[in-house]
């Protein structure tokens, strides 16, 4: 399982820069340097932050937020995949600005700290769960030091006391089966039996034919309509529907699942895949999906797949 | 929540909640609500309803979803029986 280990040691080097409007003395602090664990959230970095810039901040309650070029971000979204998502060209380091005041509620869920990171985590752990066994039994029946081990090891980075936590609790499924879970609207326009059979017997369900199923506007061919795979994250896949993309209608567009619009007909004629990254990395559509699927999830068992998209004008 | 509806393709979805607990129960108990709205629409609703800040609010009595999901999706996934089924409580219900 090298590669898990890769992903679990992969980090973005981070220059953080304390937004203008909460500088009090000058000259402004200069910016911090760190480096944040891709499977991390950017919250969980508030402790090594804070002490950077606690003396130039007005006084009051901190609630701690990060912008992009102007785009706030969701604190959910593993850093990786932040990265991975907004940084078409990779910035390294990557320059992001740190609030701890006016935080836009309108635009953001609030996150008061770890506590709600590490709810927001569990419960995707759940989702994830309930999407592979149709239910969440074996997340529920962790005990809580188990679940706060497996949380700490994600915390610390500590890739064997996550795979110890989380194969005693069978969280880690078998390569054909957990692909075929993966899709599991993907299953009902084609027949339990058929996709799973598919899978199994089929060794070569690549990438690509994920993709054809997840996005299947982008290849032109297939139809169908509906699709929505829990165990993958798509709703990356058209966060960035321009190559020159203004922060405000990303943000905008982050709700909007293109396949679902009706209007996504007429988008995906000139509409054509750009750029795959998953993890850092650009994959070869080859690859079998089962690999991409048991290697390069996030701990808490999404797949996130960032997909660039060129519409035409 | 379940407004005057425009002639529209947006597709609806028709959300069952069902109190837990100690939680009181509704009056009416289903809504259509359209998909393409977050989930963060049927916490808020449930907070005003209910008069209460602090609401833990599940899906098949499982897990809480994302407020930032769109409640079609989560129909899509976890709907059955033709609506999707949100459980709330006051305190912590399921872990």
């Amino acid at each position: 399982m090298e590669a898990q280990k890769f992903v679990w040691e992969g980090a973005i080097p981070l220059q953080i820069h304390l937004h203008e409007s909460q500088v009090t003395a000058l000259p402004p602090p200069p910016p911090a340097l760190i480096l944040a664990p891709r499977i991390g959230y950017l919250p969980l970095l508030a402790p090594l932050i804070k002490p950077y810039f606690s003396s130039t901040l007005p006084p009051g309650v901190d609630t701690i937020w990060f912008d992009y070029n102007g785009l706030p971000l969701k604190w959910y979204i593993p850093t990786g995949v932040l990265f991975d998502l907004l940084c078409p060209e990779p910035e390294r380091p990557w320059n992001i600005t740190v609030h701890f005041r006016g935080f836009p509620g309108n635009v953001l869920i609030p996150c008061e700290g770890e506590d709600c990171v590490k709810w927001s985590f569990i419960n995707s752990l759940k989702e994830a769960a309930y999407i592979m066994n149709g239910n969440c039994k074996n997340v529920m029946n962790m005990s809580q030091s188990d679940q706060l081990e497996l949380w700490n090891s994600i915390m610390n980075g500590n890739l064997e006391a996550y795979q110890r936590v989380s194969s005693k609790h069978k969280l880690s499924t078998v390569d054909d089966e957990y692909t075929s879970l993966c899709l599991p609207k993907a299953q009902q326009s084609l027949g339990e039996t058929n996709l799973t059979a598919q899978v199994k017997t089929d060794k070569c369900f690549t990438l690509r034919d994920a993709l054809k199923i997840l996005l299947p506007e982008l290849f032109s061919d297939e139809s169908l309509t509906n699709v929505k795979l829990s165990g993958v994250d798509f709703e990356d896949a058209v966060r960035n529907p321009n190559e020159d993309v203004s922060s405000d209608k990303v943000l905008e567009d982050q709700g909007q699942r293109s396949y679902k619009n009706p209007e996504a007909g007429n988008i995906s004629n000139s509409a054509e895949i750009k750029l795959i990254r998953i993890q850092g990395i650009e994959p070869k559509l080859e690859i079998p999906f089962s690999w991409v699927a048991n290697n390069l999830i996030n701990p808490d068992y999404f797949l996130h797949i960032c997909v660039y998209v060129k519409v035409g004008q | 929540m379940a407004a005057a509806e425009p002639p529209s393709s947006v597709r609806k979805v028709v959300v069952h909640l069902r109190a837990t607990g100690d939680a009181p129960i509704l009056k009416q108990a289903k809504f259509k609500i359209p998909g393409t709205d977050k989930f963060a629409k049927v916490i808020d609703f449930l907070r005003r309803q209910l008069h209460r800040d602090t609401l833990f609010v599940y899906v098949n009595s499982a897990f809480s979803p994302n407020p930032d999901e769109l409640v079609i999706d989560l129909y899509n996934n976890f709907g059955f029986d033709g609506k999707l089924v949100v459980n709330y409580a006051c305190s912590m219900a399921w872990g």
